[in-house]
């Protein structure tokens, strides 16, 4: 996309902040610090696929060794997402914060998971050849 | 390639693109996690809100910790050696090799599921136990279906790769 300039970058920070706010509001207001986990398991969730694209040689289809390690990396990656919605759905499940707090870390969360995606999606251009 | 075929019906053509294998291991990925928070979920609930006095301890555990186990040698298995029944793959008794390991992975995943099952019946069914307590053995179930489940997701879409692979090589 090459429309994704200086707006996207001032709109995705937004979007971020925002996020950080749900999920703090919903920690603070309600006295109870475990929702700020969420925020851990989304910067989280990228790093597992990170790691494995730099481990693997994507252009060896033959021994597909290299495809192994990427699809580990992708289901790190898939278990820390559901994690992140899973976390607060216990948490209020058992009573430790309250259902409020549950929806607000979790749109939060998705806030936060949305910017850092689609972060990725705009700016990852320059890294292709 | 197409000569060769079994069935009927050939496979969707998106069925063999890169994203749609990519969606499958993401899912499956996902799936896990689901099932290992339900159990955590009633592992968590039996500790803080539990009014009964039937708790989750070891035993529960036990099936998920089998499946997982069945899972991960499952998914391990290069699934081209097994295939292969020609000789060219499969030089001195790989496939054969790959099979006994295989089948070890499917019995501790069906071992899991039906210890879920067991606990379930045994813990919560035959002492009768109450509906908010009784959620516990049903999560267990659920975990381990979902084990099961995704088991099944990440093996087809790690075998889309083969198709995927011979596209680009030709």
């Amino acid at each position: 996309m090459p429309a994704a300039g200086l707006k996207t970058i001032i709109a995705l920070s937004f979007v971020l902040a925002v996020g950080f706010l749900l999920v703090i509001l919903s920690c603070a207001l309600f006295k109870s610090y475990y929702p700020l986990l969420v925020v851990a398991t989304y910067v989280l969730a990228p790093v597992p696929n990170w790691i494995c694209s730099h481990c693997a040689n994507p252009d060896d289809f033959v021994e597909s060794s290299g495809a192994a390690v990427l699809d580990l990396g992708r289901f790190c990656t898939g278990f820390l997402v559901v994690m992140g919605f899973a976390l607060p759905v216990i948490l209020a499940h058992s009573g430790i914060i309250t259902v409020p707090a549950m929806i607000m870390s979790v749109i939060g969360g998705l806030l936060i998971y949305g910017t850092i995606v689609s972060f990725g999606m705009f700016f990852q251009e320059e890294q292709e050849f | 390639m197409s000569e060769d075929r079994l069935w009927k019906f050939r496979k969707p053509e998106w069925m063999n693109s890169a994203q749609a294998r990519n969606a499958g291991v993401y899912t499956a990925g996902g799936l896990f996690s689901l099932a290992f928070y339900v159990l955590l979920d009633s592992a968590v609930w039996s500790k803080k809100v539990n009014g009964s006095n039937v708790h989750i301890n070891f035993v529960d555990w036990l099936p998920f910790i089998f499946s997982s186990l069945g899972m991960l040698i499952i998914n391990s298995v290069e699934k081209q050696r097994l295939s292969a029944d020609s000789f060219s793959y499969s030089g001195s008794g790989v496939a054969w090799k790959a099979r006994v390991v295989l089948f070890l992975g499917f019995a501790a995943l069906a071992g899991g599921m039906s210890g879920g099952a067991i606990v379930f019946v045994l813990k919560f069914v035959v002492d009768e136990v109450g509906w908010p307590a009784m959620t516990m053995g049903v999560e267990n179930v659920v975990a381990n279906a979902l084990v099961g489940l995704s088991t099944v997701v990440l093996w087809i879409s790690q075998n889309m790769e083969d198709e995927y692979a011979y596209n680009l090589a030709l």
